[in-house]
């Protein structure tokens, strides 16, 4: 019992000692810690967090900011659920005392920490979250992804000058984005839209909307789904029924996880996006080749805007010379234009990334690329 | 139109076949042990990640990865029922316990696939190749479904209908007490009862994951619908199952062409709610076989 007794007191010293080693070292180069929230324990969540990673880890490889500082991630899971969303970000505001909240996938989730954020003056770098709410009326939010009216923009002068079809089809996810582009694609195309089907986002067999769909005889179909589980099959099964029309996926959505899903049943089918792979600029290369050597895969638009939330925060508090006041740093990004993989990010006053124009692109023998103009 | 419909018919029997496999071990295990197993959409969801490995990172052809997932959903059925069944029927609240015992089991299940696999969804190649009957297409894999799922049921029916064991296992399912008074072991009876529904729940994930795509959430999405199924075809009837998997599968397909898919989901969940307040004992009208 005596044994027992003193190997657990060796034991709990030895934790004491060990978490107190870091600390005095620390005093040096105190690192700067952020605060990193995705849904971790969904694919996409886990693209964000991975961007996000290989952000901190080529700033620390780069010596950091501030003089030397290190970059530090608090990254907690959400769930895609806003109250664990909310928990998350209390505990890095209140428990952690980090007042720099990046990251998010899911809207409902980023809308709920926002409140939080701006209850504690806390700035928050929204990555993926899509809904035009996130970005109204705090001068400490900011939103790297594009809405779906920007790509809308973009996209629909594209479908009417390029594709120019004669009668649309849309099967698109029963969800607001899902309606929103049902409902945009009849403003824009009137009459010629000849089917609108909608699908639940637990469906999993789309036989039925497929066949539908062929027997409106449509020489385009649009997709607007944002599970690639669900697009990707919808494409398999459109190949399998041998569904003849054009396979337009909507801005945003296509990526190659989605592509490998359908397998050869994606050849042809187009879409459009804010970043592509192969993108040709400096600090891409290196993102994408550090990606590579860390995570053995090739990043995608997710990864991206993972990597820029913190990415852009770092290098705002670099310019700013300061690492606590959220309020100055937030006016720093504003101010600033700032260099990421996808090319040159400004900030609308309302906190909106704005970069170039929509990248097209296809899918050639199972890869998706830039379509040639 | 006819030729929609056709192919909507086919589609819908294909889909029909799935709901009936699913639904088809939930009921066999409310007949004999009189529990709801809530394990059981995870049980369909390893059969379809077991054809996933043993395609991919075996390399195996997808027919030699069947046997497999159905041996997996064996050992899994075996353990269910050990760990978290067996222990419990015997309290005097056991059906409840093991509701929620199982429900516990089903988290476990998912999220133990979601750490140590990931939660990314794959494609799995099945049968290859597609039929043309006229204007009616049909793949290769749900032509196989179809056929496969008929052996299965034909092949439960016989062993319910003429081996020792089904005629033990129909004793059970009608009393447990006569069971043991004419000897039966009816520990036995329930674990074998548990293992065959988690083979055929099994078998059902590896037969329908080449057409609804595997992903870690299939069997929470799967077992509503099987639960609808077995509630209008009645709890503990086989052949309601597989007639009422069949038939909601239908009613999808045609309601959704006719009507819209919204309206094909509003009617079969009206009718699982008729039906419970009509007619509770499904449409077959057994209580237990």
């Amino acid at each position: 019992m005596r044994t027992l007794f003193r190997a657990a007191l060796l034991a709990a010293a030895c934790t004491l000692a060990l978490s107190a080693a870091p600390r005095t070292a620390a005093l040096a180069a105190d690192p700067v810690r952020l605060g990193v929230i995705n849904p971790t324990k969904s694919l996409v969540g886990k693209q964000g967090q991975q961007g996000a990673v290989v952000a901190a880890e080529m700033i620390n490889a780069d010596g950091g900011i501030l003089g030397g500082r290190k970059i530090e991630l608090v990254s907690y899971d959400t769930n895609f659920l806003p109250n664990e969303g909310v928990a998350a970000a209390q505990r890095l505001i209140n428990q952690d005392r980090i007042r720099f909240i990046t990251g998010e996938i899911s809207s409902t989730v980023a809308l709920a920490v926002l409140q939080l954020a701006q209850a504690n003056g806390a700035l928050f770098m929204a990555a993926v979250p899509k809904h035009p709410a996130v970005t109204s009326g705090y001068d400490r939010v900011f939103r790297l992804n594009s809405t779906t009216a920007m790509d809308a923009k973009d996209f629909d002068a594209f479908l009417v000058e390029q594709i120019k079809p004669n009668k649309v089809a849309v099967i698109a996810e029963n969800s607001d984005f899902g309606r929103l582009t049902i409902a945009g694609l009849k403003k824009l195309f009137g009459d010629k839209v000849v089917a609108a089907e909608t699908y639940e986002m637990t469906q999993n067999d789309f036989n039925t909307i497929v066949t539908k769909v062929k027997g409106s005889g449509a020489d385009v179909v649009c997709l607007a789904g944002s599970n690639m589980e669900q697009y990707g099959n919808i494409l398999r099964v459109a190949a399998e029924l041998k569904l003849t029309a054009k396979r337009c996926v909507m801005p945003g959505i296509l990526n190659s996880e989605g592509v490998r899903i359908a397998g050869p049943a994606a050849d042809g089918a187009f879409s459009a996006d804010i970043y592509v792979t192969g993108l040709d600029n400096p600090l891409n290369q290196r993102f994408v080749a550090a990606y590579k050597a860390r995570y053995n895969e090739l990043p995608e638009k997710i990864e991206v805007l993972g990597f820029e939330s913190i990415w852009i925060v770092a290098k705002a508090m670099d310019k700013a010379g300061d690492a606590t006041d959220p309020g100055k740093v937030a006016r720093t990004i504003h101010d600033n234009a700032w260099e990421t993989p996808r090319g040159t990010v400004r900030f609308e006053k309302n906190g909106q990334a704005v970069a170039g124009p929509l990248i097209n692109l296809e899918v050639i023998g199972g890869k998706l690329v830039a379509a040639k103009p | 139109m006819v030729d929609i419909l056709l192919q909507q018919i086919a589609n819908g029997l294909s889909v029909g076949m799935g709901y009936a496999l699913v639904a088809l071990g939930l009921t066999l295990i409310f007949g004999v042990l009189h529990v709801i197993n809530f394990s059981h959409g995870e049980t369909f969801m390893l059969g379809g990640l077991l054809t996933l490995i043993a395609t991919t990172t075996l390399g195996l052809p997808y027919l030699a990865a069947l046997p497999l997932a159905g041996l997996g959903g064996a050992v899994l059925g075996w353990g269910v029922n050990r760990i978290a069944v067996r222990p419990l029927l015997a309290r005097r609240d056991g059906g409840a316990d093991v509701l929620l015992a199982t429900f516990a089991v089903s988290i476990l299940i998912h999220q133990a696939v979601v750490m140590l696999w990931g939660p990314a969804p794959a494609r799995i190649d099945g049968v290859p190749g597609t039929f043309e009957l006229g204007p009616v297409v049909l793949t290769g894999q749900r032509l196989f479904v179809l056929a496969a799922g008929l052996a299965l049921l034909v092949a439960l029916e016989w062993m319910l209908r003429r081996t020792r064991f089904g005629v033990e296992l129909r004793a059970v399912a009608q009393s447990q007490f006569a069971a043991r008074v004419v000897g039966i072991d009816v520990d036995r009876v329930n674990g074998a009862t548990f293992g065959i529904a988690a083979v055929v729940a099994a078998l059902g994930g590896a037969l329908l994951s080449p057409v609804i795509l595997y992903s870690s959430s299939m069997g929470q999405v799967v077992i509503i619908k099987a639960f609808v199924v077995v509630v209008i075809g009645g709890m503990g009837s086989v052949s309601g199952a597989v007639a009422c998997g069949l038939l909601v599968g239908l009613l999808e397909a045609v309601l959704g062409l006719v009507a819209g898919e919204g309206v094909a989901t509003a009617v079969i969940y009206s009718l699982l709610l008729a039906m419970l307040l009509i007619r509770p004992q499904g449409l077959t009208g057994k209580r237990a076989r």
